[in-house]
Parts: structure tokens; sequence; C-alpha cells
């Protein structure tokens, strides 16, 4: 059986009085692609924060390759070590980048983390080739377009080379050739056994990405945790959680009532 | 899916389409200023034009030109003879020259800090700070104002050294994009605190200005006409902490994403190439402009 990256057991947190997670438990493997489901305000992005240690659960514990993952733990080594191996795509690239150029944004990782710098001269070269984004490294991120500023985001996090990838809404707001270009660089780093957390409400990103999916409903709580094709054949739970939602429109004489979402089928007719 | 019931105000037709506009709108108070505001930031932090040009200033290290210039800032400063401050602005026009920079680029971000030197000093001109030979004045029963001589020649050095100060601090930012600036000032003996504090500042400057510009930009989306000063003033006073409040959330989760990648707290940069020949002459030279402020100040 492969390794176990992540474990979470119990998981509480909430923002003052506001609940966003509860009783949250799951485990993560090495290799593994896990796509977390939920409707807005469900919980995912602070899942994923907790998973990055960014913020810290009230409630239960969460481990790293039977570490635990907390305020006192993430020092030192571990900290360094936590850092090389866990990248963390943020939804929104203009929080992610902040160096002036994008060649510093793609060197910032490494360089924070201690690698050589003729190292990392040579991945940021590598990845500039890789993506096809070249043409930018000179550029300020606050120039570029949305499409370019997610890539180079990402490239951001790959320059570090983690063993993990957290990616919070990592389709939201790319064009289509730019979420074709997503899918084939995910495909290719996952037959290189990296292993996937994503929180989307892409469905068509759960189909063709993940092999499990977690969802949370509206309470917080994990009500699936499974096979990804498993559960997007399990329309009344993907209706519960809301993150499809079924609506009637007629097509010339006929009535339909399908459900609707970012994955849409239309499946049902009057 | 069921329909929703839309009140009556909603569904009532507009009418007779919108008449063509007029002259265009003059731009709001605050809107002109937030975009004064942001052009000038931008232009001061990201001087992307004269960073990127072929001349002697580019030419040297980031890290020597900036030991160079600042021992030529401490020489300006602890000038008290005027031909020192005379070659010290000599100097400068030279450097600008040679570096590509418009004078008229420099001058732009020099006159805010000599105006608000003369403001500050504005008293030693004056025969009750500095008496002397009386140039002109005004005089009411026992009081009397006059400009003295001496005044006028201790004013006009302090504000000709702060210029020659300020000049050379804004050639060195004109001269090297932010980059270069960080990775020079990470290679010079200066604390990591206060170069992790001024790069912070830098960031968070941008999202303030950010968020400032997409309030703004909220707001004249939804609303017509031009609004006069005063409400202008009144809607951003009452948005400031608003602003602040939500530029604060967009920096917890810029410096989430700072951790995210590694970041302790120190700033890390590419190491630049080491010190060339050229460096070595330049730096020998602005230490010997300081030494010789030094004798002639004696």
């Amino acid at each position: 059986m492969k390794e176990e990256v992540y474990r979470a057991d119990g998981l509480g947190y909430s923002y003052g009085g506001r609940v966003a997670l509860r009783e949250i438990c799951f485990t993560v493997r090495s290799g593994e692609s896990l796509a977390v489901l939920g409707a807005n305000g469900s919980g995912k992005s602070t899942l994923l924060k907790i998973l990055n240690g960014l913020i810290f659960p009230k409630t239960g514990k969460v481990e790293f390759m039977g570490a635990p993952l907390t305020e006192e733990s993430l020092s030192g080594e571990f900290l360094k070590c936590f850092r090389e191996r866990v990248g963390f795509v943020f939804p929104e690239p203009d929080v992610q980048l902040f160096c002036p150029t994008v060649y510093d944004e793609l060197a910032f990782g490494p360089l924070q983390l201690g690698v050589p710098d003729s190292e990392i001269k040579k991945r940021v070269d590598e990845l500039l080739e890789m993506l096809g984004i070249s043409n930018l490294s000179g550029r300020a991120p606050y120039t570029l377009s949305g499409g370019e500023k997610k890539k180079v985001a990402i490239a951001s996090v790959l320059s570090v080379d983690p063993d993990v990838l957290l990616l919070d809404e990592p389709t939201n707001g790319l064009d289509p050739r730019t979420q074709v270009w997503f899918f084939e660089l995910l495909q290719s780093l996952k037959v290189i056994n990296k292993t996937f957390i994503m929180c989307t409400h892409d469905l068509s990103l759960v189909e063709d990405l993940a092999s499990r999916a977690v969802v949370l409903d509206e309470s917080h709580r994990v009500v699936f945790d499974g096979p990804a094709l498993d559960v997007l054949k399990d329309k009344d739970l993907l209706l519960r959680a809301n993150i499809i939602h079924e609506h009637t429109h007629r097509h010339g004489g006929i009535t339909h009532i399908h459900s609707h979402g970012p994955y849409s089928t239309h499946d049902e007719h009057d | 899916m069921a329909q929703m019931t839309l009140p009556g105000w909603f569904k009532e037709a507009r009418g007779a389409p919108c008449a063509a506009g007029g002259r265009s709108a003059q731009r709001s108070f605050v809107e002109k200023n937030l975009a004064r505001f942001n052009s000038f930031t931008k232009e001061v932090l990201e001087p992307e034009e004269y960073s990127k040009k072929r001349g002697l200033l580019q030419w040297i290290t980031p890290k020597a030109r900036i030991a160079g210039i600042f021992f030529m800032i401490a020489a300006a400063g602890l000038s008290t003879n005027a031909y020192a401050l005379s070659g010290a602005v000599f100097l400068t026009a030279l450097l600008t020259a040679f570096s590509g920079v418009g004078f008229s680029a420099l001058a732009k971000r020099v006159w805010p800090a000599v105006v608000f030197t003369l403001v500050i000093i504005s008293p030693v001109f004056f025969s009750f700070f500095t008496p002397g030979e009386r140039l002109f004045g005004v005089s009411a029963g026992p009081f009397e104002a006059a400009v003295t001589r001496e005044g006028v020649l201790s004013g006009l050095f302090f504000v000709t050294r702060a210029a020659s100060m300020v000049s050379l601090a804004a050639l060195l930012l004109l001269t090297t994009g932010q980059t270069e600036f960080f990775r020079g000032l990470a290679g010079l003996p200066v604390p990591r605190f206060f170069v992790t504090a001024l790069y912070m500042m830098f960031r968070y400057v941008f999202i303030l200005l950010k968020v400032a510009e997409d309030a703004n930009l909220a707001l004249k989306s939804r609303t017509a006409g031009r609004a006069r000063i005063k409400e202008s003033q009144q809607w951003f006073s009452s948005r400031a902490a608003m602003i602040l409040r939500k530029s604060l959330n967009a920096a917890e989760e810029v410096s989430m994403a700072m951790a995210s990648r590694g970041f302790d707290g120190k700033i890390k940069t590419l190491r630049g190439p080491g010190l060339a020949v050229r460096d070595y002459i330049w730096l020998a030279g602005a230490l010997f402009i300081l030494f010789l402020s030094f004798g002639l100040s004696s």
C-alpha cells in the first residue's frame, strides 16, 4: 500500500462564531488525486489552508507523513521539509504573485528553501520553457492577463518541485485553451506520481483527473469519501451538497428537467 | 425550475433609448487623486524606463551602486563648505547625464523635497532667526520681519544640500529596478529586518492602491454625474476603514502565500554577479568624495 501523506482526524475550524469545518476525517496516500467538492462556503478553502499549515484546526488533528501538523511542530527542519514537499496554488493569482518579475516569482520559493542559485536558475529556465511562458520572464506579474497569471502562479509552485499539490479552484476564470493546458499539465504530473488535492466546483476536472472525491455539504461535514466516478453518478448527493442544481427549460416542443452545474447532463425529460 | 416572482417596478420598460452623451464627464476628486498617486507610486517604485537603459550607473553592480550612492549622500550631508556642496551638485548632474536619465524626470522627484525643505527652514531667512545685513522686509512698530543676506545664504545652502541628497537617492531609484534594489540591499551589511520591512511595504502599498481603485470603480459604476469635491471627500473618508480592512485581508492572504512557499521572514534573493573592477573603482571614487568632504569641512 502506498505511503500515507495526510491524515485528518476530527478536524474542526471556525472563524469567530462562524463554523467552517466540522469533524472532518480522511486520509490521502501518495500519488492519489483527491477532489474536494462542496458548495461555496462549505469550508473547502479552509481545509486546504489547514493542509498547507497556514492555519491550524481548532479541534481534531492533522498529520503529514505521520508527523503532527501544528503551529509548534511547523518550525526548523520540519517546516523546511514540509514546504519543500507541499505546494499550494491559491485561487486568486494576484494574491500569490508578489515579486517584481515573473522570473523572480518562480525563483522565490526555491530561494527561500535554500536551493543553490545554479539549480534555481536551471529550474526557472526549464519551467518557463516547459510551460511556454519564457516570453513573460521579465514582465511584472500585475501586467499579465488572468490566464497568464494563473500559469505563473502554478509555475511559481512547481519550481519548488513539491510532491503534493494543493489546488484551490484551479480552473476558475480560465479560458478554454488555458483549461486544456492546465489539464494536460496535471495529467503529466499525475504520471510522475505527484499527489493532488484540489478543491473545485468543476466536475469535469473531477472526471478527468481525480481518482477519489471527498464531498463537503453545507453543514461543513464530509458526506462522501470514495471513488470520484461514483460521486459523479450520485446525482442526489450532488444536489444535496449544492454542487449541481436542477432546472426546467424547453428545447423546441420538449420540456427538460435536468441537473445543472459546471458538469451537466440532459438526463431527464418530461 | 420555478420562476421567481419579480416586483412590479422591475418589469416596467424603460421607454425611450438613452440620449447621446454630451461632453465627457470630468473625473472625480477621488478618481483623479487615486490615479495620480497610483501612477506616481508605480513610477517611483518600478522605474522600468531608466533602469533598463545602458548608462554609467546601470553599468555598476547594484550592490556597489547602492553603497557608492550612500557614500555620496553622506558626503553631501556632511559638507559644510559651499565648494564641496557645489561639487556634489555637479557630480550628481554628471551622473544623471551619463546614466541616460532625463533631468525633468529627476526634477519631478526632487522638487517636492525642495519645497518641503524650504517651508521647514523658512524662518532661517529672517532677521529674528539669522541676524545680519538687511536685504528687504516689512516693519510694524517694534516688530520687523526682514530677510537678511546671511539668512538667504544659510537657507540656500541648506536647500541645496537637501536637493543634492534627494537627487542622489532619486537617481539610485531611477536607475535600479525593484529586484536589483533588493538584491543589492540584501548583499550589503544591512539588517535583515530592515530589508524585509521595506520589501513588505512595497508589496502592501500596491495592494492598498488596488483595493482603493476597485472601491472607486465600484462606486463609479453605480453613480451618475460628477460628485462634488466635498461629497467625494466624505465618501472616501467614510470608506477609508473599509479599504484598510480589505487591504489588510488581502495582505494576510499574500503573507500566507509567501509562507506557503517557504518565506520565514528573511528575504532571500538570487546572488548577483560578484564585484567587477569597475565596481571597485566606483566605490573607491565614492569613498574618496566622502573623505574629501571631511577634509573640506575642516
